[in-house]
């Protein structure tokens, strides 16, 4: 009797030790991913490292898997990601392919960072056109977002794409430029990965230039007008980049600019040119630690940082210095919280007024804000997701929030009052990051967002390219 | 089950739970999503166990300990096995008022087993050994699962430590019946 029970045991648990070893191994065969977003872990079937086009193409050609495709995974609201999908891993397949001197132009592959082009050009005095402000992004996912940065005398990316070659679901590679396969240009840039496999890229140049900063103190309701006059109007200034504060004290009042001014003499470029590397992060690191629990740790940053800037007024910087910036303070383990980007345009004209309202609703929001800044991005409707509808200010915020459910349902209540505000000044908003605007937010902003998801079925009619951004929004 | 029996058994035992110990804070840790959920996630271990206690002290009257501790052993490698597969937090809040559930059925009867003895003057003596081997098997657990986890996985690491409740499980069953409750150790190793 003894026997029979232990037997009967002994069974039952070894049937059941196989089953979940079963399930163990079959879900240990998925990959989890995420983006720096942190917010929406993803099963995938298999991350794929892409360095040859030809091996990709083949591959392509005798799959019918769904694809996702990532570079740095920088965009935070799972657009290089897809459940039961195989995600391309872009990044391993960043050779520069061409540099021509005299047309000032490059070609690369996609999975190139602004750093490796960087490196590639500067010995050159050549410089990026438009990218952000920081390098460490990929070129197939800056031109998928097409992005925008501190340059003010060129549009957005799509400007400066000369043309590129396109990897399509069934194996098969096209050129796409403004002349050639042209429908697809505008689709394809600022298409979030939806289309195609972007290979290879060619961008025009611009010359590094040695640039002089001015640094300006103003009140937010003075900077339309500062622009205007010392900016836009001005053909040697070139860049510009400010900060609207929120610290307690001056919340979403003062400012503090950078101008970035053609220098005199630029035969002085050289002695500049040499391109910086990493800086010390420490102390900013620090600071900007501070400043996620405390208003006196903002209060500190805000007046910290802003005499820091305001004292490199007259220093001089060469173009693709600027282009550099380190993110490197901004990196963020926290295992409960994270830290997202929202970004809002509005045109030019109605800066003060939304600045106005903007505060008015934050002011009675719980948002752990952690910093504003402000560019500009000319009119450019090229892309048909375009969000610069006019001349706009650009406002990138950081915020501080936590992973779980209801933190996300928090921060989510209070973008979306932002985003009406936005919108209500005839703004828009970038879509690279989280989820959080409501659908018919995404189609007020983006008036062609319906021709856009029709554009993707007609060219992808299987649908094989597919991400969370648009599984949320698509259909 | 006699003295030797019960040690050896719960040795082992011990090294199961302090084998996979860390690993299962880890894990309970990145199926939640705050540091609330994980609160709530070992709160409601503690909470469960508490309420069994008084339940399963009276239990352990009726059935006897040996029972109860067989219940324990194979309980836990059952759990062993559900561990690794777990995918959210609702699977985890279960899973850990079953570990409750059974933490007490472990903390009360190892008391009991005691408890019951007639031999008062050897007492101290008897636990401190008891509590010597299970603990030192227990360090030992845990410092060779520190070398261990370069070459298993985190999974497999659950799997072995259910196959070793199960190990535990039968050294209990196999040790020598108790035929009453009054003379479940015979104090022979001392
Ligand atoms: C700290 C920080 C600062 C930022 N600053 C700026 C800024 O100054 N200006 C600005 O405009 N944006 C900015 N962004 C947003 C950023 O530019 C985008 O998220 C950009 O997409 C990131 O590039 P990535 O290489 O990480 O792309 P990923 O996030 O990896 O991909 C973005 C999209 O591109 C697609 N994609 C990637 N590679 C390819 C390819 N080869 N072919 C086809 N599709 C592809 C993906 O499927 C996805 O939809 C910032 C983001 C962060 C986190």
């Amino acid at each position: 009797m003894k026997k029979k029970v232990l037997a009967c045991a002994l069974l039952v648990y070894g049937l059941a030790a196989a089953g979940s070893m079963t399930i163990y191994s079959e879900q240990q065969s998925q990959v989890n991913v995420r983006d720096v977003g942190r917010l929406l872990p993803t099963m995938v079937k298999e991350v794929r490292s892409v360095q040859d086009s030809y091996e990709l193409q083949e591959w392509m050609k005798n799959t019918s898997d769904t694809i996702s495709i990532a570079g740095m995974q920088h965009s935070q609201g799972g657009q290089t990601m897809y459940p039961g999908a195989v995600m391309l891993d872009m990044k391993g397949y960043n050779k520069i392919l061409h540099l021509d001197r005299k047309q000032k132009k490059i070609t690369v592959q996609s999975g190139a960072t602004w750093r490796d082009i960087q490196n590639a050009v500067n010995p050159y005095g050549l410089s990026v056109q438009v990218m952000q402000s920081q390098n460490i992004f990929t070129v197939g996912g800056s031109l998928s977002v097409n992005v925008h940065g501190r340059d003010i005398t060129y549009g957005s990316l799509i400007d400066t794409v000369d043309s590129f070659r396109l990897l399509r679901a069934d194996g098969t590679v096209i050129n796409v430029s403004r002349s050639e396969n042209s429908e697809l240009f505008p689709l394809v840039i600022g298409g979030y990965g939806l289309f195609g496999v972007i290979l290879d890229v060619s961008l025009n140049l611009a010359d590094d230039e040695l640039y002089q900063l001015r640094t300006a103190q103003m009140d937010y309701d003075e900077y339309s007008d500062y622009f205007n006059g010392k900016v836009k109007s001005k053909s040697d200034v070139r860049m510009h980049i400010a900060r609207l504060s929120v610290a307690p004290d001056t919340f979403l009042k003062e400012m503090y600019a950078t101008d970035y001014v053609l220098y005199r003499d630029q035969s002085k470029r050289e002695k500049y040119c040499k391109l910086r590397e990493k800086e010390d992060i420490v102390l900013p690191k620090m600071m900007l630690g501070l400043s996620r629990y405390s208003d006196w740790g903002k209060n500190t940053l805000w007046e910290t940082q802003r005499d820091y800037f305001m004292k490199k007024d007259g220093k001089l910087q060469t173009r693709n210095n600027v282009m550099r910036s380190d993110s490197a303070f901004m990196e963020y383990e926290n295992g409960n919280k994270t830290e997202l980007l929202q970004e809002y345009f509005v045109p030019f004209d109605n800066y003060a007024a939304y600045v106005d309202d903007l505060r008015a609703l934050l002011e009675k929001e719980e948002l752990n804000l952690l910093n504003i800044s402000v560019r500009y991005v000319g009119h450019d409707e090229d892309a048909v997701l375009s969000y610069a509808k006019d001349d706009m200010f650009a406002l990138v915020l950081l915020i501080n929030q936590g992973r779980s459910k209801e933190d996300i349902k928090k921060t989510e209540k209070v973008v979306r009052k932002m985003i009406d505000v936005t919108l209500a000044h005839d703004g828009s908003y970038y879509l690279p990051y989280y989820q959080y605007p409501s659908q018919e937010q995404l189609e007020e902003a983006y008036p062609r967002a319906q021709e856009f998801f029709q554009a993707k079925r007609k060219y992808d009619p299987e649908e094989r390219f597919q991400n969370l951004f648009y599984k949320r929004y698509g259909k | 089950m006699n003295y030797k029996t019960f040690v050896t058994s719960q040795s082992i035992m011990m090294t199961a739970s302090s084998m996979v110990f860390p690993f299962y804070l880890l894990l309970i840790r990145n199926i939640g999503d705050s540091y609330a959920q994980f609160g709530w996630a070992y709160g409601l271990f503690a909470l469960t166990a508490a309420l069994a206690h008084p339940v399963v002290g009276r239990l352990s009257d009726r059935v006897g300990d040996k029972w109860l501790l067989l219940l324990y052993t194979w309980g836990m490698a059952g759990m062993m096995l559900v561990v690794p597969i777990i995918e959210n937090v609702g699977q985890l809040y279960v899973l850990q008022i079953v570990m409750g559930v059974l933490g007490a059925v472990q903390k009360t009867t190892e008391k009991t087993v005691f408890a019951r003895q007639n031999d008062e003057a050897a007492a101290g003596k008897r636990v401190g050994k008891y509590h010597l081997w299970t603990t030192i098997w227990g360090a030992a657990a845990v410092i060779a699962t520190g070398y261990l986890i370069d070459f298993l996985t985190i999974g497999s690491l659950f799997y072995v430590a259910s196959f070793l409740y199960v190990v535990s499980g039968l050294v209990m069953g196999y040790g020598t019946i108790s035929r009453s409750r009054r003379e479940i150790i015979v104090d022979e190793g001392l």
